[in-house]
């Protein structure tokens, strides 16, 4: 088997690699461990092992959910998290129906300029969302939409990227499927909807994942283009309580787990169809 | 329009099917072409909204850019002012200098790092599957999330970071309020959110290198150095080249942590170029110059985008 080509052989360089697997993970994964148990300390204790080395530093000495209780109570939190979630869940199933429709025609359908219109998806699928947001803004601007939430939704609707997943896997089905179902006088619709659309649930699950994220932890946008306490987002508020009040740690300590387990929880339960995609899109 | 269901089909005698397959070919006489309405509806929606959100913001962050507007809001047209304005103006080379060190120390760094790790979890060991995992969670982490929580680690009097390094001997650091610091510590947050994102990459291409030419190498008595100098590295060029390009089109753009930590300080040692963009659009209200460098930007991005087609074409050729 390949996978064992590499492998050092010796043991102790197994037992080298060992120690770096662990001692990476435990490293990269200990700034998340701080953040959730700082969520749980008492705000008397917040700052009570600042000054020297102390093993209080990483593991409350009590645990309470004051944190997180007067982060709902004091604070626009609870609004900001019903925008992030409204927006990314919208965006989501808008996205996926639109993009796979999309990539569905391109798959399928054969038109003049097929080849010209997937180029300029791929142009759109290549260029960073930031690099716009200014000349953006203006156009949200004179649509009179910026502070709704169709501002934070529509404009990164349309993914490139995620077309271009669904092209590839519809690409890959046989054409018979098709024919047979249209010979058997369904519509096209019926045929995307009832047909097409069940067989590409691996790339339905990574395609609403990847848009849920992206909505989810998108910043820059929502930032110029929501600016109001109503309109506003997880990561944006987030942001602002840290830069307006500056000691509020227990409040960005529950806010942030929050935040993070919404994007996490998601990853982890389809990670292995997010990381497959992901990854074929890329390299393949 | 009712014989949809493979089912019923069974049943219906051949002529009778005959004769009804025989009416739909004489109305639509290709079944498989469908009409310009039917490809509209299944396109339309997201090519408009690329179109829209994508294409035309382009061509307003062009045309914008040759214009002015006065403090009244009324524009009148600037021919090359805004780019002659931009290019004459000593801080614009000084955030050029900036983004470019960043992404030409950070984008090598990170592509090692992540080959290290790709190299360090490919072949399988008990729980390798959850390692890879743990060194993946990072990218989870929204680049803004990332910058609070490193931002509030790093804190010089109130975070754990500076504890720690007290008491390893290490001593306390400035990090973010450190004009010196301030740049490497950005580029190690970038490293600890996407180290891991970028090895499942280049984990995918290891995978794709045959192993019969370790086995050829093996016999010829090549030891893991050799292997790694000789076979490894010459067959992951693409992908490596890849990853390389696309980290750095997305640090290019680099700007939430800027905005939530630094904001371009100390004394401009973290003044990149979105995040400049971001200031003259929002701060200093002057769309002339942000549009001229929001389209220096989409400039700089479409050369990183040409580049990735060609190594993305590239692949699909070969295969």
């Amino acid at each position: 088997m390949s996978s064992s080509t590499l492998a050092p052989p010796s043991g102790l360089t197994l037992v080298a690699r060992r120690i770096a697997l662990w001692g990476l993970s435990i490293a990269v994964l200990l700034p998340l461990l701080w953040l959730v148990l700082s969520s749980f300390r008492a705000p008397s204790e917040m700052f009570f092992h600042a000054g020297r080395f102390a093993w209080g530093l990483v593991v409350p000495e009590q645990l309470t959910f004051e944190n997180y209780t007067s982060l709902f109570k004091t604070t626009n939190y609870g609004r900001a998290l019903f925008n992030s979630l409204f927006v990314a869940v919208t965006a989501m199933f808008c996205g996926v129906i639109l993009n796979a429709a999309a990539g569905f025609a391109f798959a399928v359908f054969e038109f003049p300029g097929r080849n010209w219109l997937f180029a300029f998806v791929l142009a759109a699928a290549m260029m960073p969302f930031e690099g716009i947001v200014i000349p953006l803004y203006l156009l949200v601007d004179a649509m009179g939409m910026i502070d709704t939430y169709p501002a934070l939704i529509v404009p990164d609707l349309a993914n490139g990227f995620v077309i271009f997943m669904f092209r590839q896997f519809f690409a890959a089905l046989p054409r018979e499927l098709y024919e047979a179902a249209r010979v058997d006088g369904a519509s096209w619709g019926t045929i995307f909807w009832r047909v097409a659309m069940p067989l590409s649930f691996p790339v339905v699950l990574t395609g609403s994942v990847m848009i849920f994220l992206h909505q989810f932890e998108a910043f820059f946008w929502p930032l110029v283009a929501a600016p109001s306490a109503e309109r506003t987002v997880v990561q944006v508020a987030i942001a602002q309580t840290m830069s307006m009040e500056g000691t509020a740690w227990g409040h960005l300590f529950s806010s942030m787990t929050i935040a993070s387990l919404v994007a996490l929880v998601p990853f982890l339960i389809f990670q292995k169809y997010y990381i497959r995609s992901n990854v074929m899109t890329g390299i393949k | 329009m009712t014989i949809s269901h493979p089912a019923s089909t069974t049943g219906v005698s051949p002529t009778l099917r005959t004769k009804r397959r025989g009416r739909r070919l004489a109305r639509d006489f290709n079944p498989m072409a469908p009409t310009w309405g039917v490809i509209a509806i299944f396109l339309v929606p997201a090519i408009a909204l690329l179109v829209i959100f994508r294409a035309v913001p382009v061509v307003i962050s062009i045309v914008g850019s040759f214009f002015r507007q006065n403090l009244m809001g009324e524009r009148s047209f600037y021919g090359l002012g805004n780019y002659e304005t931009i290019f004459a103006d000593e801080s614009f080379w000084h955030s050029v200098l900036t983004t470019l060190k960043f992404n030409l120390i950070l984008n090598p760094i990170l592509v090692c790092i992540a080959f290290g790790l790709a190299l360090l979890t490919f072949s399988p060991t008990r729980g390798i599957g959850l390692f890879r995992s743990a060194l993946f969670i990072p990218m989870t982490f929204s680049t803004s999330l990332a910058a609070v929580l490193w931002s509030l680690i790093l804190d010089p009097n109130l975070g754990p970071a500076n504890p720690i390094l007290a008491a390893i001997g290490i001593g306390r650091q400035p990090f973010f309020l450190s004009e010196t610091q301030a740049l490497p510590t950005m580029m190690a947050i970038v490293v600890w959110k996407s180290a891991g994102y970028w090895m499942i990459f280049l984990l995918a291409g290891l995978y794709r290198i045959p192993a019969d030419i370790y086995e050829a190498a093996e016999i010829d008595g090549a030891n893991w150095l050799q292997r790694l100098r000789y076979i490894t590295i010459p067959q992951m060029r693409r992908p490596l080249a890849f990853v390389l390009v696309a980290t750095t089109s997305v640090n290019f753009l680099f700007f939430a942590p800027i905005y939530i930590i630094t904001k371009g300080g100390p004394n401009g040692a973290t003044d990149m170029l979105m995040f400049r963009t971001y200031e003259s659009a929002f701060v200093f209200i002057n769309w002339g110059r942000a549009l001229a460098l929001s389209t220096v930007l989409l400039l700089i991005i479409c050369v990183f985008a040409a580049i990735q087609l060609r190594l993305l074409g590239s692949r699909e050729g070969e295969d």
